[in-house]
């Protein structure tokens, strides 16, 4: 059941995950998809728009056009503008369940703007849309709430209908390769672990940047800023996830304990603090990858006088026994110079340096790296003496790349964490109280930008203000080359 | 004028598609390799941004850089611009990419990217380089030709590099220039490296000068220099005038020795330089850069040098380059007598060795910067 089936995010992600599942053979045998929509269209253009969609959008190319027709007769629609609908709706999944025997089993994917999610889930509930016999789940879309009361009470109103194990809060951060590879590389190495802590690590850069602007979604970023977009879900949970102690289990209850754990222990920025250790930035006009680009306020849909931030420099610190005293720097930002989401671990300098000053020249600290897009990887910098007489010292990378390691394209997130939803795994999925914590922590920082100032201007095409660098460069350090 | 897709690889749309088909190729020769029982490592370890002006610039800098790649992949970014040669009057930049083999050097994989620029693009070059590079990974900018000092995107790539190289062998005035580059990166960045290939052709000169006062009794004419002839080659016709290896050289004693400007510059016979320093106890040294022609030398190399010293006698410390222009031969004279002498070889890399001598060293030369210091004090 996908809400807002004929969208963007069904359109480009969900339709073709779910075809690349049914590519890899693993979807159920029994499956079937309604997609359903306010406006009206009949199932022959549903099929066809969605036909295109998947040609464009899939990771697979070209379209496998047998296993698309077999997938797409399983491909319904049904307009919902009114009860009528929903009423429609319920008929169809009965009818559905008696034919196919998808025994009542039922996947409710909120695809559509947050705004309708109260309708939706209240019609849910009223329309008996869930099953009788089998499982039902939700799997709602980022952003769940503007704050932390507004997640609340959203989290109430999906309650009376469905039970917190059955709510999947997506961020598909987390269904990257590359993110559930830092578990796996934390924790099924023998090597990592003894040095992830204070004692070992200088601190920890995070950045997430991107070089597009705000497209179509001026009337979304608008309100939401790169605080609400990509701060308060995608760069808390690699925090989390680059922050937590290792967990009991690899399940979702012990991976999201340990993970809420981290965000507990996030210090709050507020007041005098949000001045010291946070930065926010709007671009301006630019240039990016040599093409000229507009300014965040010349962007079709954006206020003139916008204050809204698309840039964010945040130094936090997470108060427990593994990490006090190392900050974290987190980094991210719209028309940014390169495409780039990285994690990097900077160590300590070796305690006494036996070379001279000139032949360490080329060393800097050992830094592992963990790139989850794009070119997704994992490098590890460490000196080295340069082929030369005498002592020469440079930093080279050992680096794994995935491409060519493995030689297999990863699965796309959505295709994860879909699969995970229909298995009725939710470690990967946001639990109530990791979502509040995190607004927890935006909360303040928001509120203190709202009452003064503004965001400080970058030209596009560049790494964000000066601010940004000036912030990092106070306590003697400098954000990575990314 | 249109590219040549065989030497510069395929036209891609975009950054994120030049990755792509940059993944594709590695992938394709990792397949390949491992069909043979091998491996290919993408061994990376620097990047190199290389400017030109003229795509044939361009092309000998690419085919240099491949015979690297086994001493240093790396991921190469060669910049062609050239001004005024299209009607597009707001610039325009295209990209290329491929992954060339270097002979025997088929286990590692080497990548060359092409950025294209037509028109005016200083406003946006910097952009386009910049996403190209891999991260953490130190940053050369080898610009060839003179560079425009006050131009933006030159300050533009300077800012993004680490180290510059240049080659100083074909400026006119290096006295101004050359200071005026170690300045311009003393200010870009607090850990920059200025190198000159003309400096790297030098060392066997400094090499053998240093080696005749290792010998105890003549170390004490150090302290007693009285003149200093240094010869550089000219064509033919003299025409062009590149004396920019004999200036390092003065300079470089100069720094070492602690020697003072007297007075400054004079033009003597034939393109040359006559003037005087002043040596740390006060007395005049008398410098003569002479221009001369020789056959098979290359514009601006040193020819040979003479320094003249008096510690009770007088001494000569000679120097001079073989017809061959493939030895050196060293020659003491005390009191007109010829007392000692030596012939070397005398190495005259090209400049892929040159550039690799260069891509091996991150931090900047001290010496370098001191002579460079010393001879814009005599300038």
């Amino acid at each position: 059941m996908i809400f807002g089936g004929s969208g963007d995010l069904a359109a480009r992600k969900l339709i073709p995950a779910l075809y690349n599942l049914a590519l890899q053979r693993l979807l159920p045998a029994t499956f079937s998809v309604v997609g359903t929509a306010r406006k009206p269209v009949s199932l022959e253009q549903y099929r066809a728009e969605l036909h295109d969609a998947v040609a464009t959008h899939s990771r697979t190319k070209p379209l496998n056009e047998e296993v698309w027709r077999s997938f797409a007769e399983h491909v319904h629609f049904v307009a919902t503008p009114d009860e009528a609908g929903y009423a429609e709706l319920r008929e169809l999944l009965d009818r559905l369940d008696r034919e196919v025997g998808t025994q009542a089993n039922r996947l409710f994917y909120l695809a559509t703007p947050p705004a309708a999610y109260d309708a939706i889930v209240k019609a849910i509930g009223e329309q008996h849309l869930r099953g009788e016999t089998g499982w039902s789940r939700v799997v709602v879309e980022k952003p769940f709430g503007r704050d932390r009361e507004s997640a609340r009470e959203l989290t109430e109103r999906i309650h009376t209908v469905f039970r917190e194990d059955e709510v999947f809060r997506i961020d598909h951060y987390l269904g990257k390769e590359t993110v559930q590879n830092i578990l796996v590389m934390r924790f099924a190495n023998a090597i990592f672990e003894p040095i992830w802590n204070r004692q070992y690590v200088d601190h920890v850069q995070i950045t997430v940047a991107e070089t597009i602007g705000v497209e179509e979604r001026a009337g979304y970023y608008e309100q939401a800023g790169a605080m609400r977009d990509i701060v308060q879900n995608h760069l808390l949970q690699l925090v989390a996830l680059v922050g937590m102690e290792p967990p009991v289990a690899f399940d979702d209850k012990a991976v999201r304990d340990e993970k809420v754990k981290v965000l507990r222990a996030l210090r709050p920025l507020a007041g005098d603090d949000v001045t010291t250790s946070a930065v926010r930035g709007q671009y301006t006009r630019g240039f990016i990858e040599g093409v000229p680009a507009a300014g965040y306020r010349e962007e079709h849909g954006v206020a003139p006088d916008s204050r809204t931030e698309t840039f964010i420099a945040l130094k936090c610190w997470v108060d427990n026994w593994r990490w006090e005293g190392t900050p974290f720097y987190l980094r991210t930002g719209k028309r940014l110079p390169k495409r780039s989401t990285e994690i990097a671990i900077q160590f300590r300098l070796a305690p006494h340096q036996l070379f001279s000053r000139d032949a360490l020249a080329g060393l800097e600290p050992n830094t592992l790296v963990l790139r989850i897009q794009p070119d997704e990887g994992i490098s590890l910098k460490f000196g080295a003496k340069v082929p030369v007489q005498g002592v020469r010292i440079r930093s080279v990378n050992m680096d794994f790349d995935y491409g060519a390691s493995f030689m297999v394209d990863a699965p796309d997130a959505y295709e994860t964490l879909i699969l995970d939803a229909l298995r009725g795994d939710a470690t990967l999925f946001t639990r109530r109280d990791e979502v509040e914590q995190q607004w927890a922590f935006v909360d303040p920082i928001i509120e203190t930008w709202a009452r003064s100032g503004s965001p400080a201007p970058y030209g596009a095409g560049t790494w964000g203000p000066g601010e940004a660098d000036d912030l990092i460069a106070r306590d003697g350090r400098q954000w990575r080359k990314a | 004028m249109s590219l040549e897709t065989s030497f510069w690889g395929s036209r891609r749309t975009g950054v994120a598609d030049l990755e792509r088909e940059l993944t594709r190729l590695r992938r394709a020769q990792s397949a390949h390799a491992r069909e043979q029982g091998t491996t290919v490592a993408r061994a990376s370890v620097l990047n190199l941004i290389v400017f030109a002006d003229r795509e044939a610039h361009a092309r000998r800098a690419a085919r240099s850089i491949a015979e690297l790649a086994l001493r240093h992949p790396s991921r190469a970014i060669v910049v062609l611009a050239d001004r005024g040669t299209t009607r597009d009057a707001d610039g325009r930049i295209e990209m290329y990419c491929h992954v060339p083999i270097a002979d025997g050097a088929r286990q590692v994989s080497y990548e060359q990217i092409l950025v294209r620029a037509y028109g005016n693009v200083e406003d946006r070059l910097a952009s386009a380089v910049i996403p190209l590079l891999v991260p953490d990974l130190p940053v050369f900018l080898w610009w060839t030709g003179t560079p425009p000092t006050s131009g933006r995107s030159f300050g533009d790539l300077v800012g993004l590099a680490d180290r510059l190289i240049v080659d100083s062998s074909d400026v006119a005035r290096p006295e101004i220039m050359l200071p005026r580059l170690a300045r311009l990166c003393a200010q870009a960045h607090g850990l920059f490296g200025l190198t000159d290939l003309n400096w790297t052709r030098l060392t066997p000169w400094r090499e053998i000068a240093t080696s005749f006062f290792d010998v105890p009794s003549w170390r004490d004419f150090l302290d007693g220099i009285t003149g200093l002839r240094v010869g550089f080659a000219v064509d033919m016709d003299g025409r062009d005038i590149h004396p920019s290896q004999a200036l390092l050289f003065v300079g470089w004693l100069a720094s070492r020795l602690g020697w003072r400007p007297l007075e400054a510059f004079a033009p003597s016979e034939a393109g040359g330089l006559l003037f005087a320093i002043a040596r740390r106890d006060g007395a005049r040294i008398m410098v003569r850069i002479r221009p001369r022609f020789e056959r098979g030398l290359a514009e601006g190399d040193i020819s040979g040098i003479r320094v003249q010293a008096m510690r009770g006698e007088l001494a000569e410390f000679v120097v001079k380059r073989q017809p061959d222009a493939a030895h050196q031969t060293a020659t003491v004279l005390l009191a007109g007598e010829r007392r000692w002498e030596r012939t070397m070889p005398l190495p005259s890399p090209a400049i892929v060795e040159l550039i690799g001598e260069e891509l091996s060293i991150m931090g900047s030369d001290r010496t370098y910067e001191e002579a460079l210091r010393a001879l814009v004090a005599l300038a």
